[in-house]
């Protein structure tokens, strides 16, 4: 709960996985396409990963590993890491990997991270310093939001130096000289 | 969630790294006579014509700008002193030493206020503006070598403006390496195992009400 009011935090745990009813649960709803208020045990439904947590913590789910940490994935990341589209896979990968490894018991996926943020940061860092903010627009369609936050500080940090270093205006005018005086009556 | 979070991690824009290289002192030969300054920084004077006096880079273009005196370019600022260091530049992977910490900022300050001042301006410009780059680059390279494992980063003779360019990249840069790299993201099976029991948290709280 650290983070209670971080609106990505928020945002990161709308993501749905898969969970597979341990138990039975009457009366419940989350699960649109039965026509009974009732779940079997072993039944599959697709959960925000928030409630998928809490029950599972209460050991009535068990939670599949979601399909932007699966085999074909991973093998595509250690492929071409940076060619990789990851926004249209979950654009909170990095966060997302960080919530669901401890809770799918998969040890993997935390390499998995590091290796791809390792790779990824590369490409990031060469793009962000030197290409046009017009010229990139193409490349941080593939960034998750970790990656465009990490690219747009390099960027404005970038173009605040190239604005001040062509000049222009030294003195900002105050607001109040710039304005016309309203016309009385 | 490091990393994401909204707030600044750029400490100074470039207009407040030039307020602070104004500090910086130059020389210049005035061409009026005027008593010692007396300033919270230091005494600066006595003015006399044609004799070469120090001051800070503010006060000499406010000379400037009045037309009372003539700033010396530094050293450094000689074309064929630029050329070794460009030369010096290309052939090492290590930063030069021989350029003072501000020299962005000093430089356009003087090509802004003084240019007339400056023998070969326009070569001097554009031997500075390679020498930039040349910088830039080295410290993309030093900067790519970045993984998980790294804690700090040593880049010598890194210049005040060059610092400020790459300061919120690296500070966010880092953060993720470190939270990617934490040992709890892989965690070890038996930590997981004995996280499930969620009822063991407040076991130790009742014993020490007791």
């Amino acid at each position: 709960m650290a983070n209670y009011y971080d609106i990505d935090d928020i945002l990161v745990e709308e993501e749905i996985v898969s969970v597979i009813f341990q138990k039975a649960a009457s009366g419940v709803g989350i699960d649109p396409s039965s026509e009974t208020d009732f779940i079997e045990t072993g039944s599959k439904v697709e959960l925000p990963f928030w409630l998928a947590h809490e029950l599972q913590l209460r050991q009535a789910v068990s939670v599949n590993v979601p399909p932007c940490f699966n085999q074909k994935t991973r093998l595509e990341i250690q492929a071409d890491c940076a060619c990789v589209d990851l926004r249209s896979r979950c654009p909170y990968f990095y966060e997302f990997g960080c919530k669901i490894a401890p809770i799918v018991g998969d040890r993997t996926i935390g390499f998995l991270l590091l290796s791809a943020f390792k790779n990824r940061y590369r490409e990031v860092l060469t793009k962000a310093h030197t290409a046009a903010i017009t010229a990139g627009s193409k490349f941080w369609t593939i960034l998750t939001n970790e990656e465009i936050n990490l690219y747009e500080t390099a960027q404005s940090a970038m173009a605040s130096f190239k604005k001040w270093r062509m000049g222009g205006a030294r003195f900002q005018i105050a607001s109040i000289l710039g304005r016309k005086r309203k016309p009385t009556e | 969630m490091a990393g994401q979070s909204n707030h600044e991690l750029s400490l100074f824009s470039a207009e407040e790294l030039e307020f602070i290289a104004e500090d910086e002192i130059v020389d210049i030969v005035p061409n009026l006579k005027m008593d010692p300054l007396c300033l919270i920084s230091g005494d600066f004077g006595p003015f006399t014509p044609q004799i070469v006096t120090q001051v800070p880079l503010w006060l000499a273009i406010a000379l400037k700008k009045r037309g009372k005196c003539s700033i010396v370019p530094p050293q450094w600022m000689s074309v064929e002193k630029l050329t070794q260091v460009l030369e010096a530049e290309r052939d090492s992977q290590e930063m030069s030493e021989h350029l003072p910490f501000h020299y962005v900022e000093i430089s356009r300050l003087l090509f802004d206020h003084a240019r007339d001042n400056i023998s070969d301006a326009y070569m001097v410009r554009s031997l500075i503006e390679d020498i930039r780059d040349v910088r830039f680059h080295k410290v993309e390279t030093d900067l790519e070598a970045f993984n998980g494992r790294t804690i700090a980063v040593k880049i010598k003779n890194l210049s005040a403006m060059e610092v400020n360019i790459v300061r919120p990249f690296i500070g966010r840069a880092l953060q993720a390496f470190y939270k990617h790299d934490s040992p709890d993201l892989i965690p070890d099976p038996e930590r997981v195992s004995d996280r499930r029991p969620q009822v063991a948290p407040n076991a130790p709280r009742r014993q020490l009400r007791r």
